[in-house]
């Protein structure tokens, strides 16, 4: 067993970190690119009554 | 998985000598050698049938791959979250850094499963004409008709890597490393010093 896997890690967070870490390595005019893709965002629009409320604005998540 | 590896090529082997065999038109007879770290079993020895599960399926694929004509052909995909870099495309051979080992793709490969290491993968696309490619993980399968897909997180030519930003990176983790307090912290911090130390090294 690997030691990462023994620390409770799985491949998918294994191959998240390596992503990561060759994205910090690139090039600075393919790093700007390249990171932008580690951001995601999630819009929530709450429903009452079959009508959309409000929409909030885009919060940011790692 | 090394040991599968280990006898799936001595499993190539056989099957290589028994097409030369058959060529030559000596259908009834068959050179088989079978040897191991510790011990050679057979030398060319003539007999009568050689039973393994993998062989008897390399047989079967190669027959198959014969009679199509695709014996010296490999479609050959690399994709990965940012680029897709070969569709289908027919290589010569493809370099792959795994955990079960680093090993190179021929056509007429043995059908494998295995998983990317952080490293360079190297595809020799036509004679002379090669490209390396860092992928930091992802999947290698091989299949029974000779394609090949690799799919990777992320991958970029090495080209495209920084060899002073890579020694950067190398000594944050190996900071974060030292200063890790949890087990899981340093799991990950070590993670990120292995594949710091492959961009180095690749980089340079």
């Amino acid at each position: 067993m690997t030691y990462w896997r023994a620390a409770g890690l799985n491949y998918i967070q294994y191959s998240n970190i390596a992503a990561r870490t060759l994205r910090r390595a690139l090039k600075t005019e393919f790093r700007a690119d390249a990171e932008k893709r580690e951001e995601s965002f999630i819009r929530i629009t709450p429903w009452k009554d079959g009508k959309p409320i409000k929409t909030s604005s885009p919060s940011s998540s790692a | 998985m090394a040991s599968l590896m280990k006898s799936s090529r001595m499993a190539a082997r056989l099957v290589t000598s028994a097409t030369r065999v058959a060529r030559r038109g000596y259908a009834d007879q068959m050179d088989f050698t079978l040897a191991s770290g510790n011990k050679v079993f057979y030398t060319n020895q003539n007999v009568k049938q050689v039973s393994s599960r993998m062989a008897a399926r390399l047989v079967t694929s190669a027959t198959r791959l014969a009679r199509r004509g695709y014996a010296d052909q490999m479609d050959f995909t690399l994709a990965s979250g940012n680029k897709v870099f070969y569709t289908n495309q027919n290589v010569k051979q493809v370099d792959v850094p795994s955990f079960s080992g680093a090993f190179g793709i021929l056509p007429n490969h043995v059908p494998t499963l295995a998983i990317l290491k952080p490293g360079v993968i190297t595809v020799y696309e036509t004679e002379g004409v090669s490209q390396k490619i860092f992928v930091s993980s992802g999947t290698i399968t091989v299949n029974d008709d000779s394609s090949v897909q690799i799919i990777a997180e992320e991958a970029h030519p090495v080209d495209s890597l920084d060899a002073s930003a890579a020694r950067d990176v190398l000594s944050k983790a190996q900071s974060e490393l030292s200063s890790a307090s949890s087990e899981t912290a340093k799991a990950e911090a070590q993670i990120a010093v292995e594949v710091a130390e492959a961009l180095v090294a690749a980089a340079s």
